[in-house]
């Protein structure tokens, strides 16, 4: 079975390591993602996978084959691999047929069977009214089915995808999000999927890689890396995370701005600095001076902005020592400006990182 | 990058028909690097060694001191500088303005002057002065016999002399003027609107925003074209070898082709060709200097489209001096050149009754040379484009792609003959082909050779331009959908790249043709070609012949190129461009 397994693998361009020391297996079927900001070398770690550029250091596995080590790297052609590209790299001088019909020309099919492969593809990604056009008479949402389905239909075993929604409208992007999901598993060949949007790649992944300067810093599935952040960067990059930042007091607690707080995560070192990541949502408002509750920090703060968005009300709040945090409420708690408040903030949500 | 094939070697492989492939890209790299160092520094080596010894071949700096204080070697100096000085400054002075009118203003009729200017550096600058001869030479000159009807001047006197330093200026700037134009044009085309617009939002007026944004955004590119237009005029041969001979004196091009004539004197020539090669050079990276800088940033942009500058009523009045200009250039010349061909007498009127074919029947059946000139002269045109092209494409497929260690010094080598003007280069294939390992001279090989070597750079930098218009995504596809590097070359790469192809070609059959300075140097009775046919016929002071050959010449091309792009061209580079 093609398990894709990436070990130790490293890239360097100069002095700049673009892709560091990134160990990571991909069961046969499974689909991973590679999720982090721009230029923190996810393209490089899927252009390493494809055996477009070798590695500086590591290695790469399909199955028991090294297929990429440094000096010796197994074709791009000769991997059964199909990649869609960020710019889809549809050929300008093939209509859509042709594009789709390369690949299997290349394998040596019948001409039969070759039409009957394509026609079928095309049917799936309803692109069969388009087939005798040209790219550059393709609207984007076309143009990236076409990418799709020039890719699935050489039945690979392994696909790689890179960005692959970047270029659409917000609509048609979640659209193609069940999409690529829904082939994959459909064909079940293992996918490794770049993207920076991190609600992409909550929603179509079975592994999250998240990436930052080159190096995995956290791997897990959705709900662990979304639940459980290792690092402060994890916690901002999955978006909508307060960071509060102090001194650990033992393993599990951590002094805030005066009060000590307790959370759940891996144990701290006493003395060193540390901090807490909460969501916006997971923290309760009470006026001030309410009663203490078992299993929930309580911090006091003051109103500083009070946002009605409709549906919830966006709250800024200070803390004594000045740090904002910002809370989503229910849009019936209003509260002015300059109301001292509680802040509730369940143990089991405030996540522990040493700094 | 070592594309190793075989599997095998690697730990714990059993990958299936696992064959070892050879990765070509750099045996083909070593052998292009080399055959550019023996193309390159074969002549500039012997032209360096040369200039350093003198007729009995010991070492000496007496060339480089007869050079420095000789006067006919001191003067033929400052006329080039002195012409090269105000050509470049002319040229400025009427180029800019113009390409201004045409790219950002309202003028009518902007694109068909913008055709016009461009066609214009079709004409050969040798040609384009032996028309001038037909207009401006003071007695028989057309210009002047006009002048002598209107104003019933005595015959003796003259309005134009060409045969002057000013003439000379004149015709130089006539040919080198579409150099700054295209440059400065396209700069102003792409100084994107947004700019001005923004500037104009900050309430200032369409003047003020062209004198503070506009221009010192096109500074760089005109600054460019002047030192070009300098390069130009320095390094040429055709006009002042037409122009200044019969005036009576001489340019540092015309000096070193006239140590070829009888008695030799090689190493004189070598010596004189240094100082011509090194400020090349300079000039070359002064001019990339100033491009190189914060003009990028901006050409590079992609803003709105530039916003076009009224004209009101002078829109007309400026399309009238547009075209007044351009007959400086080109139709009074051509306008002579096609009444010499068909009239009986050169320097006459074209009539009904002095209508003649005459002149064609006697360029093609008499005049021994002209059918081995034109065999000559297109064989290796299409051999020289042919070459030219194809390595220009392999040499910008390895640097643009393959990129590995050595590709910068194939780049390098590959544009290094754009400092190597002409007449150098033919003075230096003159020297290292008339002596063993390699005797070419004599052969069409040392014409091809010469050829290859000038328009490489420029067909290096239309192909490395086309492969970064081909997105480098678009071949790893094809790698990753299973064809081998070879595969994608052919399927993807090549059919993307043949419209380049075709261009880049045309283009060196073109500059092939008008060559004149580096095969005035290299041919002999048997290797002759057109251009030279032209320049031998003027010493014999045969204008209609001229006249029927630089036209035939031009028309023979265009029918080349016409072809080459209807074989070869498709009608796909349509469909890429709205890409
Ligand atoms: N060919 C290259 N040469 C030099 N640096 C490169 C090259 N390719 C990528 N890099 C660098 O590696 C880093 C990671 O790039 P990339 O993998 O494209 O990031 P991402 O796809 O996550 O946006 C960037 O800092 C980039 O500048
Ligand atoms: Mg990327």
């Amino acid at each position: 079975m093609a398990d894709l397994a990436l070990e130790g693998l490293t890239k360097t361009y100069g002095a700049n390591r673009a892709v560091d020391d990134v160990s990571l297996r991909v069961d046969h079927g499974l689909l991973a993602s590679l999720l982090g900001p721009s230029g923190c070398g996810k393209t490089t770690t899927l252009r390493l996978i494809a055996g477009f550029i070798e590695p500086s250091a590591g290695k790469i596995r399909v199955g028991d084959n090294v297929v990429s080590a440094p000096g010796r790297v197994l074709a791009p052609e000769r991997r059964n691999m199909s990649m869609i590209f960020q710019s889809y790299a549809l050929w300008p001088h093939m209509t859509v047929a042709e594009n789709v019909a390369y690949g299997l020309t290349l394998r040596k099919l019948g001409r039969v069977e070759t039409a009957k492969k394509v026609a079928d593809i095309l049917t799936t990604t309803r692109l069969s009214p388009l087939a005798d056009r040209y790219p550059a008479e393709l609207s984007g949402g076309q143009q990236q089915r076409v990418a799709l389905a020039r890719a699935l239909v050489v039945e690979p075993e392994t696909l790689l995808l890179d960005e692959p929604l970047s270029n659409l409208d917000a609509n048609l992007r979640e659209e193609m999000r069940f999409e690529v999901r829904r082939l994959h598993d459909a064909y079940r060949y293992t996918t490794v999927y770049v993207t920076h949007d991190q609600s992409e790649a909550m929603t179509t992944s079975d592994l999250v890689a998240v990436m930052n300067g080159g190096r995995v810093e956290q791997l897990g599935n959705p709900r662990e890396v979304y639940d459980r952040p290792v690092s402060e960067f994890v916690a901002r990059f999955l978006g909508g995370s307060n960071i509060l930042k102090g001194t650990a007091r033992d393993a599990a607690h951590v002094e805030i701005a005066g009060t000590v707080v307790k959370g759940d995560g891996a144990p701290l070192t006493t003395g060193t600095p540390a901090a807490i990541s909460i969501r916006q949502h997971e923290i309760a408002l009470d006026p001030a001076g309410a009663a203490p509750k078992a299993g929930v920090n309580n911090l006091p703060g003051k109103v500083v902005r009070n946002v009605f968005l409709g549906p919830q009300r966006d709250y800024v709040i200070a803390l004594p020592d000045a740090t904002q945090l910002r809370v989503t409420a229910a849009p019936d708690i209003d509260l002015a400006p300059g109301f001292d408040v509680t802040l509730r903030l369940p143990e089991a949500r405030c996540r522990l990182l040493s700094r | 990058m070592a594309t190793l094939d075989s599997t095998q070697a690697l730990a714990g492989a059993t990958v299936p028909t696992a064959r070892t492939r050879l990765d070509l890209s750099t045996p083909v790299m070593v052998l292009f690097t080399a055959a550019l160092c023996v193309l390159i520094v074969l002549p500039l080596g012997w032209l360096l060694v040369f200039a350093f010894r003198d007729q009995a071949g010991r070492a000496t700096l007496a060339n480089f001191q007869r050079l420095l204080t000789d006067p006919t070697f001191v003067e033929p100096l400052l006329t080039t500088f002195t012409i090269a000085g105000s050509v470049s400054l002319a040229c400025g002075a009427i180029a800019a303005p113009m390409a201004w009118l045409v790219a950002r203003s309202d003028m009518p009729a902007r694109n068909a002057v913008r055709i016009i200017v461009t066609a214009s550096f079709v004409t050969p600058p040798f040609l384009g002065a032996i028309a001038w001869e037909l207009l401006a030479a003071p007695n028989s000159g057309l210009l002047n016999q006009a002048w002598r009807a209107v104003t019933g001047a005595p015959s003796e006197e003259a309005l134009f002399d060409i045969y002057t330093l000013t003439g000379l200026i004149f015709v130089v700037c006539c040919y080198t003027f579409p150099y700054v134009f295209v440059l400065v044009a396209n700069a102003l085309e792409r100084v994107p609107g947004d700019l001005e617009d923004a500037a104009a939002m900050l309430g200032s007026s369409r003047w003020r925003t062209a004198r503070r944004i506009t221009i010192p955004l096109a500074l760089p590119a005109l600054l460019a074209g002047l030192l070009v237009a300098f390069l130009q005029a320095m390094t040429l041969f055709g006009s002042p070898a037409i122009l200044a001979l019969p005036a009576g004196f001489h340019t540092i091009t015309t000096k070193i082709w006239s140590l070829f004539q009888y008695p030799p004197k090689p190493e004189l020539a070598a010596a004189a060709s240094l100082p011509l090669l090194v400020l090349t050079v300079v000039l070359l990276r002064a001019q990339s200097a100033i491009l190189g800088r914060r003009s990028f940033a901006v050409v590079g942009g992609k803003g709105a489209a530039p916003r076009l500058v009224g004209l009101g009523a002078l829109r007309w009045p400026a399309l009238a001096l547009c075209l007044a200009l351009l007959c400086l250039p080109v139709f009074l010349p051509y306008g002579a050149l096609v009444n010499a061909a068909f009239s009986k007498v050169p320097s006459q009127l074209l009539t009904l009754d002095r209508f003649t074919l005459r002149n064609f029947v006697f360029v093609f059946s008499e005049v021994s040379a002209t059918k081995l000139a034109m065999k000559n002269t297109f064989l290796l045109g299409a051999m020289a484009a042919t070459a030219g092209a194809l390595m220009a494409l392999v040499i910008a497929y390895l640097t643009s792609r393959a990129a590995g260690r050595g590709h910068r010094v194939l780049g390098f080598l590959a544009m290094a003959p754009i400092a190597v003007p002409g007449i150098v280069l033919g003075v230096g294939l003159f020297l290292a082909y008339t002596r063993p390992p390699f005797v070419l001279y004599g052969t069409l090989w040392i014409l091809l050779l010469a050829y290859i070597t000038i328009e490489l750079p420029a067909a290096y930098q239309q192909m490395q331009s086309a492969f970064h218009s081909v997105h480098h995504e678009l071949e790893e596809a094809g790698r990753i959908f299973g064809a081998t590097r070879l595969r994608v070359l052919k399927d993807v790469t090549g059919p993307l790249l043949r419209s380049s192809l075709v261009a880049t070609w045309c283009f060196v059959f073109v500059a092939v043709v008008r060559e004149l300075s580096a095969a005035v140097i290299l041919f002999t009775s048997q290797t002759k070609v057109l251009s030279v046919l032209i320049f031998d016929l003027k010493e014999s002071g045969d204008l209609a012949a001229i006249a029927v050959l630089g036209l035939s010449m031009l028309v023979l091309t265009a029918l080349v190129i016409v072809a080459a792009n209807s074989l070869l061209g498709g009608g796909s580079a349509a469909r890429l461009r709205n890409n």
